[in-house]
């Protein structure tokens, strides 16, 4: 079983070899942090609280928008391939379990979106020294990119669901979008430990940049691994059980 | 015209509506909210103008990637069935297949704006905002924002024609949809530049904070038609671009 799971990720690897998906990934991490960097130069009277102000800005434009919005890109590629050419008979047909397909397209997925908050961390650090805020990071930092990660993961396995089933590329990305605002909403509502779109939000500090007690921790892991284990059991239940559209 | 019929033909199964209605309604649900609360607060702004300023404004961000994902579905079927060397082969002539696809993805959104305008017509009427209905101001929401989606359109059709990795597509109009957001922070020389920053910029209705306190204006007409004007040959620059690009292209 392990031996197939790695020939699944390694076939997935090479499937993004020549996609250019990076370039992708790198320039809508740039562009969000470069506005968050700006719009954080140009009201520095009323920012003053230096680390945790460039954090309000950059999170706010990564972690609310571009980050749901790229996962959902990504989730939506990786499938693209399956829906083309009629791979879907092909890759039922493969000698490997359905489990093993979803798991290694998840897996891809979350080492890609591990290297995104690495980049972030750079880009952060970077903005950060060029506007003279010197090298004493916020405490809570660490535990907002991982917990942005957690969450990253609980998002991408219903943007994996939701591609797995439809077919177009833009729809799972569009209804990403319309969760973002939905999140948005549900965060407001205090409800924020509920919906995957609002536990980014909660979990990377982008609208209140104080950390999370431990019992908050844990719900929050919690609730990620529901997400999780809930899609990725649905895909693989449905991959089972209907058939395929080639 | 056949052409046309044919495009919205193979949407017919593609459900582009419901999902577009849905799009729609987020956006819509989300302005209405956040509009009443600021009338809550404040009953002096309370009326037509605060409600198309903020549908404007989130205009910018939800129509650039509405038209991203449109654009990206009408043409990328065309790269998964390998259709085009099909459709070549029958006489079907590259330029006017892009001029369908083009009118096509305009009226899907020409009816998305009209929705618009019937939902805040409704939100008024629902409000009992102290005015009666302002046709005019309504019309010119309408027009503004139906010639920035087209010119949106124009540039997103380009890509999703042209690279067959509709991610790329996607991501330019994720990354549009964000400069629309922020266009306005930007001074008015920069914002200039961008085509997604038209959503606010050809809305009839301009918002300020002045004393810690948002205000509305309805803008003059006049002072908008040159810029319309360049936008519109902008629009026509790019489609042509994209046109001669994709019929020369090899399939």
């Amino acid at each position: 079983m392990i031996y197939m799971f790695k020939r699944c990720i390694s076939a997935e690897w090479m499937k993004l070899r020549h996609s250019r998906v990076w370039i992708i990934l790198a320039v809508l991490s740039l562009i969000s942090v470069f506005i968050g960097f700006a719009n954080f130069r140009m009201n520095s009277e009323v920012l003053t609280k230096g680390w945790y102000s460039l954090w309000s800005q950059v999170g706010l434009f990564y972690g609310e928008f571009f980050l749901p919005v790229l996962i959902a890109i990504l989730c939506a590629y990786v499938w693209r391939l399956e829906h083309l050419n009629k791979n879907w008979n092909m890759i039922m047909t493969a000698p490997v379990p359905a489990a093993c397909i979803f798991a290694a397209k998840l897996t891809v997925v979350v080492f890609l979106l591990f290297f995104v908050q690495a980049f972030l961390v750079i880009l952060y650090l970077v903005s950060g020294i060029l506007a003279g805020l010197g090298f004493l990071l916020p405490v809570e930092f660490s535990g907002w990119i991982l917990r942005g990660w957690v969450a990253s993961v609980a998002i991408a396995s219903i943007q994996l669901l939701l591609s797995m089933r439809i077919r177009s590329f833009a729809a799972p990305v569009g209804i990403g979008l319309c969760a973002v605002f939905i999140g948005l909403g549900m965060y407001v509502a205090r409800l924020g430990m509920y919906f995957p779109h609002s536990l980014l939000t909660t979990g990377m500090g982008v609208l209140s940049q104080t950390g999370l007690s431990s019992g908050e921790n844990l719900l929050f892991t919690a609730m990620c691994l529901f997400y999780m284990t809930a899609c990725s059991i649905t895909a693989i239940y449905l991959m089972h059980r209907s058939d395929v559209v080639a | 015209m056949k052409l046309i019929g044919i495009e919205l033909y193979k949407l017919r199964r593609k459900h582009l509506f419901p999902m577009i209605a849905i799009f729609l309604a987020v956006e819509i649900a989300w302005a209405f909210i956040v509009t009443g609360r600021l009338t809550a607060r404040n009953s002096e702004i309370a009326g037509w103008e605060s409600i198309i300023a903020m549908i404007s404004s989130m205009n910018g961000l939800f129509f650039p990637v509405l038209s991203a994902v449109c654009a990206s579905r009408i043409c990328d079927m065309e790269h998964k069935g390998n259709t085009r060397k099909m459709l070549f082969a029958l006489s079907v002539k590259p330029i006017k297949l892009y001029a369908a696809k083009y009118a096509c993805t305009s009226l899907v959104l020409f009816i998305a704006a009209l929705l618009q305008v019937l939902a805040i017509t409704v939100f008024g009427i629902a409000c009992n905002f102290e005015r009666s209905v302002p046709l005019l101001l309504l019309f010119r929401f309408f027009t503004g924002t139906v010639i920035t989606n087209m010119i949106v359109t124009v540039f997103q059709q380009w890509i999703s024609m042209a690279v067959r990795n509709q991610a790329f597509a996607l991501t330019s109009g994720m990354v549009g949809g964000f400069i629309g957001v922020v266009a306005d922070l930007f001074p008015q020389h920069i914002r200039r530049v961008f085509i997604w920053s038209y959503y606010t910029g050809l809305s009839p209705v301009s918002q300020l904070y002045m004393d810690e306190n948002v205000r509305f204006f309805v803008r003059d007409t006049g002072s908008l038609m040159p810029v319309i004007m360049v936008l519109i040959a902008a629009g026509i620059g790019i489609y042509l671009a994209g046109s001669i690009h994709l019929s020369k292209q090899e399939v």
